[in-house]
């Protein structure tokens, strides 16, 4: 009895103790953060002047870019994390000045250097002012950083690629996204593949035939936007045979942007019934946006479809056909999809 | 028989109940403690990583990837704040979204304000039928300027699942946000709640965002534009409940990959996917669970590689309870709907097929969620009683209550901790202490009524006693404090 009263004695008061050691570090981490942020603005005050003269394209003789070269110790350190966040958000000549501050007080170099350093958020935050600063002939580390342990650092290192544009890292840029355990989420990879050009076509009709889904998205989806008509055969092949739906809706919808005539077929052929309803539905834009006459059949055909929205984007992408596509609307209109996609046509045209 | 006796033999009867139950008491309170303790290190490995990923965040404004989303807002007698709260929702920033108002027969202005806000014109349409409705739809309706991304459904009154169920019908997006008609959505909520599907566009079938209560921050236009503490102890203690369950469960679970519940306040789920398990069960209270449940146990039957994740950063506010009333009702539906939720789901239980769902999350929520409140209500009835007839240790129970309570308040303060580093949403220094007497407070009254309430909600399943839907009263956010 007495040990088990001494034992929650012990065990009360260590659980009493870590309450207040929480309210301390509760108020310690508050503190803190004010404290730094009063520190930051006081450093930076005298230097504010400077920074929005050249942020905003006014320092036409230097002086100010050159005022902002002489910081040094903390302020330099303050001010290089103000001048990486400003230049997010600014291009051209004031971003190159800007760029030129970031090369005197040294930070480019050492960014290169702390892409191997111990802790990712260095490591992050090297690889992207490295992109921020279009530093090209980093190129190479930034491609090993794509392998990185940490998905912050791969995902900076995407980012920096696609603000340097080099269209020699697109190849490696998709491949980091099927990596086993180590992938490149979907959304940073097409982001940075959107910056890198025409270039890489061809890596992204690789890209169609790999073995991950993601990879395959991400292509399909890129070949669609930039309009990469070299990419049709592995889209339709894509939209045929590949095991994920997601990726056969993408395949279907970059069709729709970049397809030609004969592609008209291929996306009515996965309109049929026995397609799921996601798919039929993916292809029927596909075929409005297409705009081939040869869609028309198909899609008049639909137009008595059980499924009341696949009816109505029929009548939609009918519409959108021009006088082709409204004949084949004649005898149809008192349905209620083809009333819809009237009305809501014209009110679209009447607000345009 | 004297009441020297009656005395005496309530004294045997205690002691015998006290000697019965101590060990089986004793082994639950280390193992909740110690779950507890297990999803606090969870959370705190999930936030570390999150603030490397905040600390080091490229602005993603959803270019390309970024799927469409339908915003399905249930309403029903909403005239108070439901054009404020869809012109919020259209103008959040995402590049592509549409905002679905369903009006659940409304026998207010609910209707008449959308009508006039938006110059609503009613379209012929059919909708699809992909999920069964039994109630009559009355009209579709768009606006006439022909460019919001509005669609307003009328339909007969049948209840807020129905009315969501005929939401997803009517989408035209690929994802499905649920909303509350109250809900407040942070201007870039929707864009980290898709992020997981943008980065994992084949996998990523279920997302929930951290809810926090509304009360007492300054509202303008369906927007906060001051995080305040609310102005009474019930919603403050309510504050705290929603940190520990956001801050640490959810990010805990998700972590750990065993997410079961995400909010019906904010849930973002992949469309197919929910027609493909049959939309949300007409009837269930617990709504919002069943479905996630029935999404896991539908891709795990089917062998599916699939990801259900919780997004940390706040993303939806809401309103709650101010009154012990409407507070009662909602903690009856609460756990009235998780016991029929997991008793309908009983038979994942333990199945290698089922992963870490059935041999983690749902015994920990059988043992720690649901069984919970019935142990602390015999916990409540017989320390007293032991202590009022000196069968016990006096120094010994006020030590065990100590640290019983102790525990609570020190798993609030790591949700405090983890939400002071990661989001420090409150300003001033006074919602730091505020929230700290609240998580003392929540142990003095609050939480054994809750602790009754709960059960009384569990008794009520069981009984079979039909559930009613009480009334939230709602006091709107227009131009002023919540």
């Amino acid at each position: 009895m007495i040990v088990g009263g001494a034992l929650l004695l012990g065990v009360t008061l260590a659980v009493l103790g870590g309450c207040l050691l929480l309210v301390l570090a509760v108020v310690a981490v508050r503190a803190r953060r004010r404290s730094r942020q009063q520190r930051d603005q006081m450093l930076l005050s005298p230097l504010r002047g400077p920074l929005i003269t050249v942020a905003s394209g006014e320092d036409d003789d230097g002086s100010a870019t050159e005022q902002l070269t002489w910081a040094t110790g903390v302020t330099r350190t303050v001010l290089d994390r103000n001048i990486v966040e400003l230049l997010t958000k600014i291009r051209g000549g004031p971003a190159d000045q800007l760029v030129r501050v970031l090369e005197v007080h040294g930070a480019v170099e050492a960014a290169t250097g702390d892409l191997r350093h111990r802790s990712s958020v260095r490591r992050a935050r090297a690889a992207q002012l490295l992109g921020l600063a279009r530093a090209d002939h980093t190129v190479p580390q930034l491609v090993e950083a794509l392998r990185d342990e940490s998905v912050e650092v791969r995902n900076s290192a995407a980012y920096a690629l696609g603000l340097i544009g080099d269209p020699s890292a697109a190849g490696p840029v998709l491949a980091a996204i099927g990596m086993p355990d180590r992938g490149l989420p979907a959304a940073t990879a097409a982001e940075a593949l959107q910056s890198m050009g025409v270039g890489i076509s061809e890596v992204l009709r690789e890209g169609m035939r790999d073995d991950n889904a993601r990879t395959r998205v991400v292509a399909a989806h890129l070949s669609g936007e930039r309009s990469f008509t070299r990419g049709l055969p592995e889209l339709r092949h894509l939209l045929d045979h590949d095991a994920d739906l997601t990726v056969r809706e993408t395949a279907a919808t970059a069709i729709g942007r970049l397809g030609r005539d004969e592609d008209a077929v291929v996306l009515a052929r996965h309109t049929a019934t026995d397609e799921p309803l996601s798919l039929r539905r993916a292809c029927v834009q596909a075929l409005g946006e297409l705009g081939d006459g040869a869609a028309v059949p198909v899609l008049a055909a639909l137009l008595d479809d059980p499924d009341p929205r696949l009816a109505e984007l029929s009548a939609s992408a009918l519409l959108a056909l021009g006088p082709v596509g409204r004949d084949a609307l004649s005898g149809h209109e008192d349905e209620p999809a083809v009333r819809t996609a009237r009305l809501v046509a014209s009110l679209q045209k009447a607000s345009a | 028989m004297s009441w020297q006796g009656f005395v005496e033999g309530l004294r045997s009867f205690v002691v015998w109940v006290m000697d019965v139950t101590s060990v089986p008491i004793i082994v639950y309170f280390v193992l909740i403690n110690s779950s507890l303790l297990l999803l606090i290190g969870l959370a705190y490995l999930e936030f570390r990583t999150q603030q490397r990923r905040r600390a080091t965040a490229i602005t993603w404004q959803g270019a390309g990837m970024a799927p469409g989303v339908s915003l399905l807002v249930p309403a029903y007698n909403e005239e108070a704040g439901i054009v404020t709260a869809v012109k919020s929702f259209l103008t959040l920033r995402y590049p592509r979204h549409e905002v679905v108002v369903i009006d659940d027969g409304s026998t207010d202005e609910t209707f008449a304000r959308l009508e006039e806000a938006f110059d609503l014109i009613q379209v012929p349409r059919e909708l699809p039928r992909e999920i069964p409705i039994r109630a009559k739809v009355l009209g579709v309706f768009v606006p006439r300027d022909g460019r919001a991304n509005l669609v307003v459904v009328r339909k007969e009154n049948s209840g807020k699942t129905e009315a969501l169920n005929l939401g997803i019908n009517a989408a035209s997006e690929p994802l499905v946000a649920m909303l509350d008609g109250d809900s407040i959505l942070e201007p870039d909520g929707l864009l980290h709640v898709t992020r997981p599907f943008a980065d994992d566009p084949t996998r990523m079938v279920a997302t929930g965002g951290a809810i926090r209560p509304v009360n007492g921050s300054r509202v303008v236009s369906g927007r906060i534009v001051r995080v305040e503490m609310p102005q009474t102890w019930l919603p403050r203690i309510q504050l705290v409940e929603y940190l520990r369950a956001f801050l640490l469960g959810r990010t805990g679970w998700s972590r750990l990959g065993g997410l079961i519940l995400i909010s019906g306040a904010f849930g973002l789920f992949r469309r197919d996917v929910v027609v493909e398990v049959g939309g949300l069960e007409p009837g269930t209270i617990g709504e919002d669970f069943e479905l996630v449940m029935r999404i896991h146990k539908r891709m795990r039957d089917q062998g599916r590689d699939y990801r259900v994740e919780f997004v940390p950063e706040p993303v939806s506010w809401t309103e709650v309870p101010v009154t012990a009333k409407v507070l009662r009702n909602q903690r009856r539906r609460w756990h009235r709907g998780l016991w029929e939720v997991l008793w309908a789901y009983r038979g994942m239980l333990f199945r290698p097929k089922y992963g870490r769902i059935g041999w983690l999350a749902l015994p920990y929520y059988w043992l720690f969620e649901l069984i919970a409140p019935l142990l602390e209500l015999f916990g409540i009835l017989i320390v007293p009683l032991a202590l009022l007839l000196g069968v016990v240790n006096v120094p010994f129970a006020i030590l065990f209550l100590l640290l019983a309570y102790g525990y609570a308040v020190m798993v609030t303060l790591s949700a405090m901790v983890v939400d002071e580093w990661a989001f420090h949403k409150h300003d001033r220094w006074r919602a730091i202490w505020q929230t700290i007497a609240a998580s003392v407070l929540e142990n003095i009254g609050y939480r054994q009524a809750t602790v009754w309430w709960r059960l009384e909600g569990w008794w009520a399943s069981i009984r079979g006693r039909k559930h009613v839907w009480g009334v939230m009263t709602r006091t709107g956010f227009d131009e002023d404090t919540a």
